[in-house]
């Protein structure tokens, strides 16, 4: 186009812009179309592909998890609600239903010797001795998305991380920063002294005692007088397997 | 998982802090619970019927994680199983304890089938012939401990069902059955 001098060549780039910006707009809406389209395809494919292999989604753990994460990209949540297509098709909607009673069962009955916290491992462990007869195996993620699943229904249950483990909390009792380090600190032996405590987290004896007697009273940790060097050793049983327990050397202390 | 002889253990056994009292009540609860059911099923197992405080009964301590229990803790869990009528102090200082792993009225049930499957409804036997006679092995009653048997006799008595009565010597009681 030539640049034309003056006000028509005003006029005229003007008309050119707007040109250009309609044109702009439509290819967003062609852009937007399509991808709502392309979505659309995407989870009639979805559906098709969770009808094909359903037996697969409930008995393989992996596969199942792999499913999980395609249906969010997708923005389709299989446990929305326990009515609708995916929970009727797949039937999954009862599966973390079960699993989640069983889980709240398996936590309150471990609740006297861990105060209402336990490792998630061990939880999933416990989980699959009880389903030993079931044919659909289940995995840590299982377990995580049915807990979540509970905590939507405000039974106060969840997951926090403390150091690179993740424990499953039942009681409402709320573990504060302080709490959090000294579990932490624990997860190297299963105990701490209060001696430790003080050194490596650099706190008062005051408030390394006061922490620790919070704990053992919320029955999240045991007292253990028997070593030969006097030393009064914590243990909290949230932080280690018991089936570690089962003739290991590790716990055997030199 | 970690035995005793021919007893399992339990993992609790393994577990350091159950060798300690805990101060709390709730893990206390739990701690007794656990101790009592194992003592009480290692006994019937290994059929051991008096427990010695100051002995060195197998379950008091556990060399493999270097702990054992305290007097204090000893006396806790029996005192705990007497409560329950699972167990008998022999002793007004708690230096013995009778574990009563079947109740004296289970032995008395045990003695009655006894009679019956041997046929000695109206016969006479000498205490020490139920306990280790040749009818006795391979049921209960073999080796079972004399206080216990006695404690079930009388029971029986008074309920009609035999008459205890003495024998030539001081130790050769004998029993008339009626059942």
């Amino acid at each position: 186009m030539r640049r034309r001098p003056g006000i028509g060549g005003l006029q005229t780039a003007a008309a050119a812009r707007d040109q250009y910006r309609l044109l702009g707009e439509n290819v967003a809406k062609l852009r937007t179309d399509l991808m709502k389209e392309q979505l659309a395809t995407f989870r009639a494919q979805l559906e098709d592909f969770a009808r094909k292999h359903k037996n697969d989604i409930r008995k393989n753990p992996a596969f199942r998890s792999q499913f999980h994460e395609m249906c969010a990209k997708v923005g389709v949540d299989p446990l929305a609600s326990n009515k609708g297509f995916w929970a009727e098709l797949l039937g999954i909607g009862d599966f973390y239903y079960e699993i989640g009673v069983q889980i709240v069962d398996i936590c309150l009955a471990t609740r006297p010797h861990n105060g209402g916290l336990i490792n998630l491992q061990e939880l999933c462990n416990l989980l699959r001795q009880r389903r030993k007869s079931d044919r659909e195996a289940v995995s840590e993620d299982d377990c995580l998305r049915a807990i979540s699943k509970l905590k939507v229904l405000g039974s106060g249950f969840e997951v926090i991380s403390v150091g690179k483990k993740k424990l499953v909390r039942s009681v409402p009792t709320e573990l504060n920063k302080d709490h959090n380090e000294i579990l932490e600190l624990a997860q190297a032996q299963g105990f701490v002294t209060v001696d430790e405590v003080e050194k490596q987290l650099v706190w008062t004896s005051g408030r390394a005692i006061d922490a620790l007697d919070t704990l053992l009273e919320d029955g999240l940790a045991m007292i253990d007088d028997g070593h030969r060097d006097g030393k009064r050793r914590y243990w909290f049983p949230c932080v280690v397997h018991l089936s570690q327990y089962e003739f290991s050397l590790t716990y055997v202390e030199t | 998982m970690q035995k005793l002889g021919d007893y399992k253990l339990p993992q609790f056994f393994n577990y350091p802090p159950y060798f300690t009292l805990q101060p709390v009540r709730d893990t206390r609860e739990k701690q007794v619970q656990l101790w009592k059911e194992m003592i009480v099923d290692y006994c019937r197992t290994q059929k051991i019927f008096v427990i010695g405080l100051e002995d060195d009964f197998p379950l008091f301590s556990n060399p493999v994680i270097q702990r054992f229990l305290s007097h204090e803790a000893r006396e806790v869990f029996l005192s705990a199983l007497v409560s329950d009528g699972r167990a008998e102090w022999l002793d007004k200082g708690h230096r013995k304890c009778l574990i009563l792993w079947h109740r004296i009225q289970d032995w008395a049930e045990i003695v009655l089938q006894f009679v019956k499957d041997n046929g000695l409804e109206d016969s006479v036997m000498t205490v020490e012939e139920i306990r280790s006679g040749i009818e006795s092995r391979g049921t209960e009653l073999h080796g079972v401990d004399r206080t216990v048997l006695m404690r079930a006799l009388k029971l029986l008595e008074n309920k009609g069902k035999l008459a205890i009565f003495k024998g030539t010597s001081a130790d050769d009681e004998g029993v008339k059955f009626s059942v």
